[in-house]
């Protein structure tokens, strides 16, 4: 079957025709397909192509002088066609790297710009909200120390700090109330003031009064009804409970 | 000619090196030059046929395919191609018929053969006119099958079959003799 088409295909003249490149598309293909499939069809297109080369050959003719150097010169100035289109080819090349690489460039800082751009809104952010809540504090402290209806105690220390003085401010109709220590008696390095608040019954912890606040700065208290503020000294850094023996101040409010 | 020049002067076209457009004429521009001159039949237009094809050569050789054909089939068929397109365009321009002067086919001027090629030319002669006829016209005129047919006044059948045993009976009519013969010129 297969011996038989090889036949048919070697009997027709397509090899032939191959040969001489006037097939068609077509004829090609299968001239080709053959070629590359049967060793006995490779073999007589073999043959084919050298008896068309000693064929040929019968006909050759001396060249005539300056003719290889007439196609010479020309297949060079193609070269130089060709090169001076390779220069232009690398210059754009070049260029295009530049540039992309300059786009990464200023992407890069584009992006380190936004994440900036993002850090400093956030940062003004949250000094606007910082600032709102101390403006918040500067009005209720301006509120209550010019309201009217503001009461003002003046808290003394017991005969462990007889020195303490500290005023404080209560509106029990704005339901604000500061206090502001003016003096503290000088306390050992390891031990500090701290300020209490016992309201409804819970002992608030309001945090450790420093000297240096030195009667400048309100402190917020808790407002309630029937509070009682307390000042205790306690040892370095805060204590989480009240030591009750050493309470030095306390005021009702 | 040694497979080794072939392989040579392909590496070289791939590379694009111009001495393998050099190598190319030295080696096969003789022939390439008779094959254009059988076509065109003028001495000038075949000289401007083989630059051409040179050209050809040149801006094509990526489109070689050693495991298609060999190195000197595809010269073959770049060159003939392009002398039957200047044989088209100049009998276009000339508004002329191309006429096949049937006892030109085959007959080889003996200005236009080298002289070492004397002793091939008495083997040429051996073969027999009817294939040199069939061969010549298809191979060198650019004519179809029908063409040669109807020109030749020979069945299209004969012109088949004249064309395979014509190729076929080449080497066995001038043997290994004529091969070495011609790699000794080559």
């Amino acid at each position: 079957m297969m011996v038989e088409k090889i036949k048919i295909f070697l009997d027709s003249d397509i090899l032939e025709r191959y040969l001489l490149d006037s097939t068609t598309e077509m004829e090609t293909l299968q001239a080709e397909r053959y070629i590359a499939m049967y060793p006995e069809v490779r073999k007589v297109y073999n043959e084919l192509q050298e008896n068309l080369q000693s064929y040929a050959k019968l006909y050759a003719m001396q060249t005539p002088d300056g003719l290889k150097e007439k196609i010479l010169a020309r297949i060079r100035s193609e070269r130089t066609g060709r090169s001076r289109f390779f220069r232009y080819a690398m210059a754009a090349s070049f260029i295009a790297v530049m540039f992309a690489s300059a786009s990464y460039f200023f992407w890069d800082q584009n992006q380190i710009l936004q994440e900036e751009n993002t850090m400093v809104s956030n940062k003004i952010k949250l000094l606007e909200e910082d600032m709102k809540q101390q403006l918040e504090d500067v009005r209720n402290q301006f509120i209550v120390l010019n309201n009217p209806q503001t009461k003002k105690y003046t808290v003394t220390g017991n005969k462990k700090a007889k020195e303490l003085k500290a005023v404080a401010y209560i509106n029990p109709v704005k339901k604000l109330s500061y206090i502001n220590v003016k003096k503290l008696p000088h306390l050992p390095e390891d031990q500090c003031y701290q300020m209490w608040a016992e309201v409804n019954g819970e002992m608030l912890n309001l945090g450790i009064i420093e000297q240096a606040t030195d009667g400048k700065n309100l402190m917020a208290l808790p407002y309630a009804k029937n509070a009682v503020g307390y000042i205790t000294i306690e040892p370095k850094g805060g204590n989480e409970n009240p030591t009750v023996e050493n309470i030095v101040a306390n005021i009702t409010y | 000619m040694s497979t080794l020049l072939e392989k040579h002067i392909v590496e070289l076209l791939q590379e694009r090196n111009d001495k393998a457009i050099a190598l190319l004429y030295d080696n096969y521009g003789d022939t390439l030059l008779g094959v254009a001159k059988k076509v065109v039949r003028s001495d000038d237009l075949a000289q401007d046929v083989l630059q051409e094809s040179f050209i050809k050569i040149w801006k094509k050789a990526d489109s070689y395919d050693p495991a298609k054909a060999k190195l000197f089939t595809w010269l073959f068929r770049i060159t003939r191609n392009t002398a039957i397109d200047k044989l088209r365009s100049v009998s276009t321009k000339s508004d002329k018929e191309i006429q096949i002067d049937v006892s030109n086919v085959y007959t080889i001027g003996v200005d236009s053969t080298r002289p070492e090629l004397m002793d091939v030319q008495e083997h040429l002669d051996k073969i027999e006119d009817k294939y040199k006829i069939v061969l010549d016209a298809l191979f060198f005129q650019g004519m179809t099958q029908q063409e040669a047919s109807e020109e030749l006044d020979i069945p299209l059948g004969t012109i088949k079959s004249r064309l395979k045993i014509g190729l076929r009976e080449l080497r066995k009519i001038y043997g290994p003799a004529l091969l070495a013969l011609l790699i000794n010129l080559v």
